[in-house]
């Protein structure tokens, strides 16, 4: 408040502009404008407002206090609890200024004294401390009291009862203020005596001892009861086990100055001391013992310091060496010397007080003397009440024996707590003086407290029963003192009408007083605890409510109802939550209390989850999670069963539903902490799907590559899909696998896989590995193409990769049995031309060629030739093969354009024996007719070289008839051998020494060719004529088929004959001779006589003479036919083309005159293949198209006999089956069908 | 009690150190905070521990600061004393003493427990009057300029929370608990009466 006038002060400058007239203004009006101010203002600017009237109403001017009284009270029910504490402040002030306003204004403060603020309350306390006194003393000095001062005496007695009733408030603070307002109470209620220490400025204070004992309301004893009541209160309430750290600091420090200010209460002050350091509330943390034991060191110096304490020096030194103090410390505090007492002083008091002052006396007998002429008037009583401990003490002290002592020690031992208390750790100061009288002394009292405290003990039973004694004798007495009050409380009681309760209050204090007074130590008595629901350990004294009292367990059908319930409703809120934010913690709970349940409730979830799974996938997480959480937990001999069904629900959902994205179940399988066989076998279903396969896979790799722990399982998951039935989820795996096979850590496994499976191979039966699941298929199922496939996709897509592998394809090839061989051939294209022929691993397996596995490398071959021409390496290993190991001239096929020419030549017959089909992809090969790029460069010998190879060849290493077939091939190929082509050759053959046999076979068929060379044969025929050429008999035959059919240009060569030749020639066709006759005579004169006179004679003369000459080599025909016996049906083939020229009279330039005419006996020699020819002419006339369809159509007839009739070799059926898939490649495929007739 | 500042007197032995550093910092915070010394000088370090540097609490910060400069400049710079002399100066001009002291606060907040004592001796030693209550509550710091901010921010911290609570009184218990939990110290705490 002492701020309150420079606070004006500012204020009234945030109104200067006002303030020049305030000057002039009464103080009256200043205030009128201030409050009409005041009440429009805000909180702060009010409080300001209304100090600066306070201050000119109440200092300045108080006249005008009453005026403006209501003005300012009428604050107390504003907002601001601030404004209403000043109302109070100012219903203070304005009492300690006019007494008589207390009468208007106490039933205000008893108003406020019921404000809902605690601070407003504390407020109120505050002032009431104050108010009391002044109007105790304004009372005391009215003589006569009206019945207004009355009733206003009469609330204020109220009002305290109210606030002494506050010690027992549920706030803390309030009750501090309580105990500070009982504390000033109880100074105020009791006598000021000389040994009082009281403060300078409280000098002035009423206290009981001013009280006119004949005043005409105030009574003096009713005061004074009321004043050892309110001690008894606080004594009782610093007792109590649960109170606040705060409360009893500050009831200890109340207490203090009470035993400064009234010595008299030393005695109960001591011994509250006493009682709380023996037992200091177990509420109290550990800092508050030490907080509150500091401050009982305080109050306890403070109080040994008064010189009153002389009694209870002993007491003091004893706790205060108990709390850590030393001797010497005490020492100085305590009063140097010994004033004589002046207990006399007390006696008027004691008359009211039976109790308390004699307390040390009894104790210590030195003042025995003293005391008692004090005692006197009520001895009894007096000595009882103070030796309830003093008795029980006395009791216990011969009874401490060491024996005893350490039987209760050891008794005591089994209820020790299991933690040391704060109060006890903090209190603990090791004995001393253990032992000694003193100590043992001091025990017997620590022993007595707590007895007496407990209800225990002779001395309590024997002050009990003095008490009724005491009661009895009391009665009389005590009615007679509360008479008066009760007589006087009659008038105002019923104009207050709260009389009848004062009474009752009044009425209750009676008895309890004279009863409890000589057991003040007495333990918490029932009222107390209920009224500190604030201190913990409170409530653990009241009747608790217990839940289990009142309600009954569920059954557990309900238990499962409920909970299915409320997991449903928690389920079925989902947008709800997802609104308010908190979704997380719905997701949370369910996984949390779904994982804690069995069965039902997960399924539902399950479920629930999988109707939205993209919606959901966080519960899916969470839960997921908290299952697998769950597994850890229970630990070690947790199952995995709960987790995995989680985890196989939702694969599962997921896999089966059609539309859904497949980036969950990626993410799912990928986050799962762990990927259960369940688990495995819903992603390789999964992978199964045709539409899923890649997204299946690529999680499958992610599995593979981020979960070592378990890699090879997955990858063998993938590895087994590498040979699934279905194509796309084949070659999607195989492709993964391949990306894999880079990783060094799975390339083993990947190999001993693939190898594994290639080992199938050589088993007589396929394992049932193979087969599918679902599939019934019988274990000693054959063979088949699929099955054989099935083994191998995964090894072929590895070996371009690794060529090292092929080795073992070879080593298994040749184990392996005839349909499986087939169905190897078939598939390893691909793979082995992706190889490249410089593969050093296939230039090796062509080296080594393991036995049996011949075909393998045949194939291997063909396939490395097929598209580009033989790298020089190649045909190496090819040519030391053949030449060192296995002789087998199929292996030069692939190679041939890489070998020199002469070994071409050499090897010609046997390459011309082999399959038509074969020497034809030979052929092609060297004429360089196969290949779309230009070989044909690369080829060793030109097509001219060929043929004129084709007719050197050795008849003895070759037979005539496959010579004639390879011819006919070449002939077969118009583009190559063109005119020209022929042509050279033609002329070199002719240029031979000998001729080769086939020489006019040749020219015959270049002739049908090319109807246009006949000049150039005219020419042939006439040089031939000058070699002789009837010493060859097949030529000579050919010579002569070549005439006829040349003829008439041939006429002119005839001519040139000698006769005896064109004789022969007319034996073999009578019909030439008279055209050739009529032929000469068309000649004109000159010309005939060109024309030898022998010739002419054969040419006219119809001799039959038989030539000399021709008679031997008859036989030489019928030799060639036996010889040509065996292939009559063959010859058939190739004979076609022969007779496709028809013999078609063309115009043939005669370019040389015909040669005289010859008959030859050996013409004959020739007839048995001219006949041949001519048949076969006779039959076939067709044109030169349809030939060749013809040739076409019996090379297949060729073909499909030779496959009906060797079918154990493996190779020929791959080539049928071959032919049939891919036309393109037929050549290739025979070559091994070939090769075989030449090697057995 | 919103509608009042908690006024707060921060006290240390020297009001130098521990208590202006609390100063500092509360003031900056919007307390109506003071601080003091219980001490019968004012004592700072010196050249060696025997051998401090005593002032009475009538000398300004300004003045130590001046002395400390003319005896050894290098030493009280590196020891950080004139540094923290600046910082006071700054504040107020003198130390306080708590004894000498009449304003009544709602919060004493003390730096180390013979302070405490100290405080609590004087304030039962005075006459009570209005029986306003005022609360005691020692912290213990140590006398070094690191533990002097760490303990201002703890007591800033406190002085947060007290100020915060609806009803002091009533929640100060608890309070305390807590921080005593927090920050692993124990509390000191009384109250007494003006």
């Amino acid at each position: 408040m002492a701020s309150g006038g420079e606070q004006a002060h500012v204020a009234s400058q945030n109104y200067s502009n006002e303030e020049g007239a305030a000057f002039d203004m009464t103080t009256s009006e200043k205030v009128v404008e201030l409050l009409n101010q005041a009440a429009l203002i805000s909180t702060e600017e009010k409080l300001i407002i209304l100090k600066q009237v306070q201050e000119l109403i109440i200092n300045k001017d108080p006249s005008l206090l009453d005026n403006f009284l209501d003005e300012i009270i009428a604050f107390q029910t504003d907002k601001s609890i601030e404004v209403r504490k000043f109302v109070i402040g100012f219903i203070e002030e304005a009492c300690k200024r006019d007494n008589e306003l207390l009468l208007r204004l106490i039933a205000n403060l008893n108003m406020l004294m019921r404000d809902e603020s605690v601070n407003v309350v504390k407020k109120a306390i505050l002032t009431l401390t104050q108010l009391y006194k002044v109007a105790l003393q304004w009372l005391v000095r009215v003589k006569s009291v009206s019945d207004m001062e009355e009733a206003c005496w009469d609330m204020m007695t109220q009002i305290k009862e109210d606030v002494l009733a506050l010690l027992d408030s549920d706030n803390d603070g309030v009750r501090t203020h309580a105990i500070k307002f009982t504390e000033s109470l109880i100074i105020t209620l009791s006598p000021r005596t000389p040994d009082s220490d009281t403060p300078k400025k409280q000098e002035g204070d009423i206290s009981l001892d001013k009280i006119p004992k004949d005043h005409t309301y105030i009574r003096y004893d009713t005061l004074c009861e009321e004043g050892k009541s309110a001690l008894e209160q606080l004594l009782k309430f610093m007792v109590h086990p649960a109170i606040s750290s705060i409360n009893l600091t500050t009831a200890l420090g109340s207490l203090a100055t009470l035993a400064r200010q009234r010595p008299m209460f030393m005695s109960e002050v001591v011994q509250a001391y006493e009682t709380l350091h023996a037992n200091l509330p177990p509420t109290l943390a550990k800092s508050q013992v030490s907080s509150v034991r500091k401050n009982l060191k305080l109050h306890l110096v403070s109080v040994l310091k008064h010189p009153s304490s002389v009694d209870f020096q002993g007491q003091i030194s004893t706790l205060l060496l108990d709390l850590g103090m030393s001797q010497s410390e005490i020492t100085r505090c305590t009063p140097a010397t010994v004033q004589p007492r002046k207990r006399l002083h007390h006696e008027p008091y004691v008359e009211g007080k039976r109790i308390k002052m004699d307390a040390p006396l009894a104790e210590d007998d030195e003042d025995k003397e003293e005391p008692a002429p004090v005692v006197t008037p009520k001895p009894s009583s007096s000595v009882g009440t103070q030796s309830a401990i003093d008795l029980t003490a006395e009791f216990l002290l011969p009874l401490l024996t060491p024996d005893n002592v350490a039987n209760l020690v050891l008794i005591s031992m089994v209820y020790l707590p299991e933690v040391m208390p704060a109060s006890f750790q903090a209190t603990y100061t090791p004995v001393e003086s253990a032992g000694t009288d003193a100590q043992i002394k001091h025990l017997a009292r620590l022993m007595a407290t707590q007895m007496t405290g407990a209800g225990l003990g002779p001395g309590l039973e024997l002050c009990k029963a003095r008490d009724e004694e005491v009661k009895g004798e009391d009665g009389g007495a005590a009615e007679s003192s509360s008479k008066d009050p009760l007589i006087i409380r009659k008038l105002s009681a019923v104009s207050l009408g709260q009389a009848i309760s004062v009474l009752g209050a009044q009425a209750a204090y009676k008895s309890p007083i004279t009863e409890e007074a000589p057991q003040i130590k007495k333990l918490p008595e029932p009222i107390l605890p209920s009224t500190q629901p604030k201190a913990p350990g409170a409530s653990g004294r009241k009747k608790v409510f217990k839940l289990a009292d009142v309600v009954q367990p569920f059954s557990e059908a309900q238990i499962e109802k409920l909970s299915n319930m409320a997991i449903k409703r928690i389920l079925q809120s989902e947008k709800v939550i997802a609104q308010s934010g908190m979704s997380h913690v719905r997701v949370k709970l369910l996984a949390r209390l779904v994982t804690q349940f069995e069965g039902g409730k997960k399924n539902d979830l399950l479920q629930f989850i999988l109707e939205d799974m993209r919606g959901r996938s966080e519960l899916a997480f969470s839960l997921l999670y908290h299952e697998y959480n769950e597994y850890l937990s229970q630990q070690p001999s947790a199952s995995l069963d709960s987790y995995e069904h989680c985890l196989y629900t939702l694969l599962s959902g997921l896999q089966e539903k059609p539309e859904q994205r497949d980036g969950l179940f990626t993410k799912l399988v990928l986050e799962a902490p762990v990927i259960t066989d369940s688990a495995l076998e819903v992603i390789q279903r999964y992978c199964e799907d045709e539409s899923r396969v890649y997204l299946g896979m690529s999680t499958l790799k992610e599995l593979i590559l981020k979960r070592p722990s378990r890699q090879y399982q997955y990858l063998n998951v993938l590895l087994n899909l590498s040979s699934h039935e279905k194509e796309k989820v084949r070659s999607t795996a195989l492709s993964f696998i391949k990306r894999m096979y880079e990783k060094e850590h799975l390339k083993d496994c990947i190999e001993k896989f693939a190898l594994t499976y290639m080992q199938f191979l050589v088993h007589p039966n396929p394992p049932s590995l193979l087969f599918g699941a679902g599939e019934d298929t019988e274990v000693a199922a054959p063979w088949t193409e699929e099955t054989v496939r099935q083994c191998l996709y995964l090894y072929l897509s590895l070996l371009p990769l690794n060529h090292r592998l092929v080795h073992e394809l070879a080593a298994v090839y040749t184990e392996a049995i005839a349909d499986i061989k087939r169905s190897v051939l078939r598939v390893i294209e691909q793979p082995i031309r992706g190889m490249g022929m410089s593969s050093p691993d296939l230039l090796l397996l062509v080296e080594n060629c393991p036995k049996g596995a011949e075909t393998l490398v045949t194939r291997c071959l063909h396939i490395l030739t097929d598209k580009v021409p033989p790298s020089p390496e190649l045909v190496e290993r090819v040519r030391d093969l053949y030449h060192k190991r296995v002789p087998d001239v199929r292996f030069l096929i692939p190679v041939i354009n890489g070998l020199e020419k002469n070994e071409v030549i050499q090897a010609l017959p046997k390459l011309i024996k082999l399959n038509p089909i074969v020497v034809k992809e030979v052929f092609n090969r060297l004429l360089g007719t196969q290949h779309s790029e230009g070989s044909s460069s690369m080829s060793p010998l030109t097509p001219g070289e060929l043929l004129i190879a084709l007719h050197n060849i050795d008849s003895s290493k070759c037979d005539m008839k496959s010579i004639i077939k390879a011819t006919n091939l070449c002939f077969g190929e118009k583009n190559v051998y063109t005119s020209e082509v022929l042509a050279v050759v033609m002329q070199q053959l002719m240029e031979q020494t000998p001729l080769p046999i086939l020489l006019m076979r040749t020219v015959i068929q270049s002739l049908t060719m090319y109807p246009r060379l006949a000049g150039f044969v005219m020419n042939i025929l006439a040089r031939l004529i000058l070699k002789q050429v009837w010493k060859y008999p097949k030529v000579w035959e050919g010579f002569v088929k070549c005439c006829q059919r040349t003829k008439p240009q041939s006429y002119n060569v005839l001519l040139q004959l000698p006769p005896a030749q064109l004789a022969s020639v007319f034996e073999r066709c009578p019909e030439m001779r008279e055209p050739l006759l009529q032929h000469v005579h068309s000649f004109t004169p000159h010309q005939q006589a060109h024309i030898p006179a022998s010739i002419m004679t054969v040419l006219e003369a119809n001799s039959r003479k038989p030539e000399p000459e021709p008679q031997p080599e008859l036989h030489r025909p019928e030799i060639i036919e036996e010889r040509e016996v065996p292939v009559p049906k063959h010859i058939s083939m190739p004979a076609p083309v022969l007779q496709a020229e028809p013999p078609a009279p063309t115009p043939v330039e005669f370019t040389e005159p015909p040669p005289p005419q010859k008959q030859t006996p050996r013409s004959e020699e020739v007839e048995e293949p001219m006949e041949q020819e001519e048949t076969d002419h006779a039959a076939l006339e067709v044109t030169s198209e349809a030939v060749s369809q013809q040739v076409e159509v019996s090379e297949e007839a060729s073909q499909s006999n030779s496959i009906s009739e060797k079918t154990d070799e493996p190779m020929e059926e791959s080539t049928a089956m071959d032919v049939a898939e891919q036309p393109k490649e037929e050549s290739e495929d025979v070559a091994p069908e070939a090769g075989e007739s030449s090697v057995d | 009690m919103p509608a009042h500042p908690l006024r707060v007197a921060v006290v240390c032995s020297s009001n130098q150190n521990r208590s202006m550093e609390a100063h500092n910092i509360l003031s900056k915070r919007g307390f109506d905070v003071r601080s003091f010394g219980t001490g019968t000088h004012v004592k700072l370090p010196g050249p060696a521990p025997d051998k401090p540097n005593i002032y009475d609490f009538k000398t300004t910060y300004e003045q130590m600061y001046n002395d400390l400069v003319r005896k050894d400049k290098e030493l009280y710079t590196q020891n950080g004393i004139l540094h923290m002399l600046d910082r006071n100066k700054r504040i107020k001009t003198q130390p306080e003493r708590f004894q000498s002291c009449k304003e009544q606060f709602d919060l004493v907040i003390t730096c180390e427990e013979r302070v405490y004592d100290q405080v609590l001796e004087d304030l039962n030693s005075r006459e009570q009057e209005t029986f306003q209550p005022v609360h005691v509550i020692n912290v213990d710091i140590q006398d070094n300029h690191e533990e002097a901010t760490l303990g201002a921010f703890l007591i800033c911290e406190l002085c947060q929370c007290i100020q915060h609570t609806d009803d002091m009184e009533n929640e100060m218990d608890e309070l305390l608990q807590e921080f005593e939990e927090k920050s692993h110290r124990p509390f000191l705490h009384t109250v007494c009466f003006y």
